[in-house]
């Protein structure tokens, strides 16, 4: 305000009273009506219309950003003890340093004072989804025991894609802190600093708080998921003849249990699949291929236990061991 | 306006919240305000008295101050889904100051919009898609040995 008070005096004291805002709008020093105003905004207008918005600024080149605080928050908000330099060591992409070497390079720095002494999350990347993996897998076969094993694995495949991790990364604050070359950041880099903060939590505070971690924040993503979305299974009845047949059952015999509108254009047939008449599953469909399939796939996931209906996987917080149950327990024994 | 041309949204969560473990969604607060304007009396008031117990109370949050020559103090609220919500803070007291930020730290960061019911599940349906068959007594449309269907 005072600087363009004081300029504004000088402006009438050298006897102009014209200024240019911009290249094609003259801003006349009065004190009336900013009659100026509508030119400049339709211009600002029309170069909006013409460039486009500008390109997405990272939140680090944003005014109020100390990023130490940044990540003793991010620590502190998942309720996790984090090493700060392992957490800060996962955020760092090999991208990151090869652009910023460039960058340091093309400004004219020599090549020794241009290398910048930071450790990238290669080693901790590698380490974090071989966890994941191993947990997962774990987790899925203690709450699905009867699923085999190409169903674990494509569970596991799920959680652990890039699409489901990059989803959980981005709505936990990941994609502010992670360094990249570009922004925004690409998904295989997004996913790869997720596993390396997964890599750090294992270094810093064990294995135990890493799997309750998985747990919290990957597992729920399963919640109303089907388990074919999953998992493509092309041929389900031979699925499930070999299931049955390895758990010593009679085979399923399907039986066209009921139909209405055969001959219109919405035809609906019901399959039920029979195992020593006993009703196994039942399905619906337009055709009666379609609604044996749709039988067999019912029965499956009763036969897996993943139905709808299942009962909630448990979620319930870590017990944590105060001193004196650690003395009692140590008493008894 | 209707309620159906007003934007809306379902009863949600951020990342399934709670179901494990509770995160609190805001991820950052700036209160910029001017030193020495009266309007932002309130916030400055905020500052000495409330802001460090606010900072304690919430670790996963960072709090930035940053004096600036303003008429309009505002609160920026920035959410872990990405959304920013700035207040405007003119002209109100420290402990309304307070009550608001308090405000913002429960919040989801989800857009305050009309929220559809008061509930939500991912299978609406018990009994599952209609078809020709629900509530008809089992007499109704089986196939006999003849493989004709029973009128």
């Amino acid at each position: 305000m005072a600087s363009g008070f004081l300029l504004s005096r000088s402006v009438l004291s050298l006897g102009v009273h014209c200024q240019h805002v911009c290249r094609s709008v003259v801003f006349t020093q009065t004190r009336e009506k900013k009659r100026w105003m509508k030119a400049y905004t339709l211009l600002m207008a029309r170069k909006l219309k013409l460039e486009g918005p500008p390109p997405p600024k990272p939140r680090s080149q944003k005014p109020n950003w100390d990023y130490h605080a940044e990540v003793e928050a991010f620590s502190a908000r998942l309720h996790e003890k984090f090493s700060l330099e392992l957490l800060k060591t996962a955020f760092v992409n090999p991208c990151y340093i090869r652009s910023e070497e460039e960058r340091r390079r093309g400004l004219g720095l020599d090549t020794e004072a241009a290398v910048l002494s930071l450790a990238d999350n290669v080693e901790l990347r590698t380490q974090g989804l071989d966890f994941a993996r191993k947990f997962l897998t774990d987790w899925c076969m203690a709450s699905f025991p009867s699923l085999p094993k190409e169903g674990v694995a494509a569970v596991v495949a799920y959680l652990t894609s890039s699409e489901v991790m990059c989803h959980v990364a981005r709505n936990l604050g990941v994609e502010d802190l992670a360094m990249s070359a570009d922004f925004p950041i690409p998904d295989d880099v997004l996913h790869g600093t997720f596993c390396a903060v997964l890599g750090a939590l294992e270094q810093s505070s064990g294995p135990e708080r890493t799997s309750f971690f998985l747990r919290d924040f990957l597992v729920p993503q399963l919640i109303g998921k089907d388990l074919f979305d999953l998992w493509v299974v092309v041929n389900p009845m031979g699925l499930l003849v070999e299931e049955m047949t390895r758990r010593g059952t009679a085979l399923p015999e399907p039986r066209l249990i009921r139909s209405a509108g055969a001959s219109t254009a919405l035809p609906l047939y019901f399959v039920g699949l029979y195992s020593d008449k006993k009703l196994l599953a039942e399905g619906p469909g337009e055709t009666v291929l379609a609604a044996e399939e749709e039988a067999a796939r019912v029965a499956l996931r009763k036969l897996y236990s993943f139905t709808e209906n299942r009962r909630p996987s448990d979620f319930s917080p870590p017990r944590l061991q105060t001193p004196e149950q650690c003395a009692q327990a140590m008493s008894s024994s | 306006m209707t309620a159906r041309g007003t934007a809306s949204r379902f009863l949600q969560g951020v990342l399934r919240n709670g179901v494990g473990r509770y995160v609190c969604q805001l991820k950052r607060l700036s209160l910029v305000f001017s030193r020495s304007g009266q309007s932002s009396l309130g916030v400055r008031g905020f500052i000495e008295e409330g802001v460090v117990d606010f900072a304690k109370k919430h670790p996963g949050t960072v709090v930035y101050v940053s004096p600036e020559s303003c008429r309009i103090p505002k609160i920026v609220a920035e959410y872990l889904n990405g959304n920013v919500k700035e207040e405007v803070v003119t002209c109100k007291t420290a402990r309304e100051i307070g009550d608001l930020v308090t405000k913002l730290a429960n919040q989801s960061g989800l857009d305050i919009i009309r929220i559809r019911k008061p509930f939500h599940t991912d299978s609406p349906s018990i009994q599952g898609q209609w078809h020709p068959f629900t509530n008809r007594p089992p007499s109704v449309g089986p196939i006999r040995h003849g493989g004709r269907e029973d009128k």
